[in-house]
């Protein structure tokens, strides 16, 4: 069921219980988990934090920890699939549950005991109503009548059997109906897979609500918010809206600290609203790289092409920017230049078809020195929960080190994930580079393939799957803009990548096609599902997206097929 | 004595907070507490002052002393005299380090606080400096100073107790008949 008073219904509730903590491994439930963690600090609440990267993962760290806890927070997980199917818990455990996927299973939905949702009901959710999906059985009743009848004497049983039979018959009928229209409601809902309303986001309110809402809250509720942008889970109004609820209360926090006479600490946190370039990590890279590796200028400009390089060399040229300042670090550049750098540049892109070169987005500044856009902050976080450095894939450790990234004492930590996300950046562009010059993506009909094959240099990082959907987003974006064909415009993509060697295994992800209006609706959950079944492949769907499964090797040209024909 | 264990004493001292929980008055064996009401000014120790303050619990109040102009004042005088002139309080120094370390956001101008503090605790030290180095040199029998903190004295404590140990060693081997090249060992 539906919590709609945070604060009485949930956290009056744990107060003073031991609360274990499933949070998955995204950056948005990263920032909720911190959230909600300092909360539990000030009113000293017992937890336990256990880091969850798939459903088997999920089942493992429930089955282990069920002993001792009854109250399960879960944080981006657990509300897209019938939980207490999968789970099988106690009558006693009740889950709470924050979780951005949707569409919400209907089960979780109508459960009023063990289940409490904390998400809002003002989201698009489109439940189907009780009546249409679930309804007391009734079959019982007709069986037992027709024995009471065989019982009567033979005569009036004629009759009476005429009328029972055309009742049964009429029931019958309308029990199948109802049938088959709950099937059709339930296909409808849950075809498409879709992002709601950030857990960060909703954990914050949760603070303000106990006016316990401090700056560094905020901003994990930025960063949380951001994340969804970064990955692409929400459409583009709903984060144009959600920025302007964030607007609100990051004046309040502003208003109540400065006075003209009474300024701040220089260490303290400021926030600020900032309408500023879309150039993935500009301020901690130097102004041409952050132009050649964020993917919106390299699509617009075709960078992977002799003639875009000219072009990027025109465009600096016209801004009269001299290639020795554009080259080194930002911070660095003469302070002329870059004054009015965002406006020189929203001249300069406007003329080259970029129309939306800025974006709303917040800055952090604290100290001297320490200046971060909440997009810089998902980037470092996302590449060191999903590094690969070391050579053990110990998701523990990468989860502690990217929480630990987002507070502010941990500074080595940020610059760290900073220097991993340019890394990252460099490794997707050179592979969007190859993919296209080398006619890496084929359309198969009714979607668009493409897979990494086991020597292209990076792939490892790749076996992540934020790093491959980052990747297909990129990937679909520099396709649209280099094909002429204008059908494959509007196809989705499925990417593959080899994900595990030993065990010969490849990371399949699909995203929906790329176009300015799209709703983010992801309809590959369910196609993957029934692919898998008809062609009884080996695949592992661990993930909480649906869309992103995994698949042996031998299986993939197989399951291609029968996706294929299910989709065309 | 250690810095951590000046710091300890010095969270005794007292400061305003307002809370926003309501508890009534509480008996501690240091003395009572409270009682508590939302909104309402209230004299905590510092211990318990930063902790609140950690939990979101309450805001603290900018103790007397921590004001620009006087502590403008207070620096021109230190550097006029040569003697020391009675500290803004007996704990001055820890005090401005935890409450600007935890506090900064309750306390107005809390940077020019923190240099202002710096500056006077530097000439003192230097003041310091000076005197003992005087003392040494002219080996004098007992020296007067007042007005110095705990945490200032803690400072030289060490190096001044060991250097006149070492000056009555040496002293005490220049006695004829006491030692034949026998060096005190230390």
């Amino acid at each position: 069921m539906f919590i709609t008073d945070l604060r009485k219904n949930f956290y009056d509730v744990v107060a003073n219980q031991r609360v274990a903590l499933l949070v998955a491994a995204d950056i948005d439930a990263l920032c909720a988990c911190k959230i909600l963690q300092a909360l539990f600090h000030c009113d000293q609440i017992q937890y336990t934090l256990v880091p969850v990267t798939g459903w088997q993962d999920l089942s493992t760290a429930f089955l282990e920890h069920k002993e001792q806890f009854r109250y399960f927070v879960l944080i981006n997980c657990g509300a897209n699939v019938d939980l207490l199917e999968m789970l099988q818990p106690d009558d006693d455990s009740i889950f709470f549950i924050c979780d951005t996927h949707r569409p919400v299973d209907v089960v979780n939905v109508y459960n009023d005991t063990q289940i409490k949702l904390l998400i809002k009901q003002d989201d698009d959710l489109g439940v189907p109503a009780y009546d249409d999906i679930f309804r007391d059985d009734e079959d019982g009743g007709d069986s037992g009548n027709e024995s009471d009848e065989g019982s009567e004497p033979s005569g009036k049983r004629r009759r009476f059997d005429e009328g029972a039979i055309e009742r049964r018959i009429e029931r019958q009928r309308a029990k199948r109906e109802w049938e088959a229209r709950r099937r059709e409601i339930l296909f409808d809902y849950e075809q498409y897979e879709y992002h709601g309303t950030s857990a960060a986001m909703i954990f914050f309110e949760l603070a303000w609500v106990l006016t316990k809402d401090t700056k560094d809250m905020l901003w994990w509720a930025i960063i949380g918010l951001t994340d969804q942008w970064v990955h692409d889970k929400i459409t583009h109004m709903k984060y144009v809206s959600d920025i302007a609820t964030m607007q609100r209360h990051v004046s309040r926090h502003n208003h109540r600290n400065e006075d003209e006479e009474n300024s701040l600490s220089i260490d303290c946190m400021r926030i600020s609203f900032e309408y500023d370039l879309r150039l993935t990590l500009y301020h901690h890279w130097s102004l041409y790289e952050s132009i050649c590796n964020s993917y919106y200028t390299a699509c617009s400009f075709k960078l992977w092409t002799l003639k875009g390089q000219k072009k990027l060399q025109e465009f600096l040229a016209d801004m009269g920017l001299p290639l020795r300042q554009v080259k080194q670090k930002f911070n660095s550049m003469d302070i002329t230049i870059k004054e009015n750098l965002r406006d020189v540049i929203e001249e300069s892109s406007n003329k080259y078809g970029m129309k939306d070169i800025r974006i709303q987005t917040f800055g952090v500044h604290f100290g001297f020195k320490n200046r971060f856009l909440a997009s810089d902050m998902v980037h470092a976080a996302a590449a060191l929960l999903e590094s690969t450095e070391k050579e053990q894939n110990d998701t523990t450790d990468n989860f502690i080190k990217a929480l630990d990234s987002l507070s502010r004492n941990n500074l080595d930590c940020l610059k760290a994930g900073i220097d991993l996300a340019k890394k990252k950046l460099i490794a997707i562009q050179q592979t969007v580079a190859s993919c296209i010059c080398t006619n890496l993506i084929l359309s198969q009909g009714p979607f668009l393939y493409c897979y990494l094959m086991e020597g292209t240099p990076d792939v490892k990082l790749f076996s992540k799957p934020l790093a491959l959907t980052l990747l297909c987003k990129y990937l679909l974006k520099a396709f649209v803009h280099s094909t002429r064909n204008k059908r494959c415009k509007l196809l989705p993509l499925i990417m593959a990548a080899p994900k595990d060697v030993e065990k010969g295994t490849v990371i399949v992800v699909g995203i929906p096609p790329d176009s300015e209006t799209s709703d983010k609706k992801n309809f590959f959950g369910r196609a993957f599902e029934k692919a898998a079944e008809s062609t009884s492949s080996r695949t592992l769907h661990d993930h909480f997206d649906t869309s992103i499964i995994e698949l042996k090797t031998e299986d993939r040209s197989k399951f291609l097929d029968a996706l294929i024909t299910l989709l065309s | 004595m250690d810095p951590s264990e000046v710091e300890f004493l010095a969270e005794k001292e007292f400061v305003k907070i307002i809370p926003n929980f309501s508890l009534d008055k509480i008996y501690l064996i240091g003395g009572d507490l409270g009682p508590f009401n939302p909104g309402l000014p209230v004299d905590v120790p510092v211990w318990l002052a930063l902790n609140l303050k950690q939990r979101q619990k309450c805001r603290i109040l900018p103790l007397e002393w921590m004001d620009v102009e006087k502590l403008e004042e207070i620096r021109e005088l230190e550097r006029k005299e040569d003697a020391f002139t009675p500290a803004p309080s007996p704990y001055y120094m820890e005090l401005t380090k935890l409450l600007l370390n935890h506090a900064s956001d309750n306390i107005p101008k809390a940077d020019e606080i923190r240099t202002l503090v710096k500056d006077i605790w530097d000439t003192r030290i230097a003041k310091l400096r000076l005197s003992a180095d005087s003392f040494i040199r002219q080996q004098e029998a007992h020296a007067q100073l007042d007005n110095l903190t705990l945490m200032e004295i803690n400072t030289i404590r060490e190096f001044l107790l060991d250097s006149l140990n070492c000056m009555y060693k040496l002293r005490s081997n220049l006695q004829p008949g006491s030692t034949k090249g026998q060096f005190a060992d230390y």
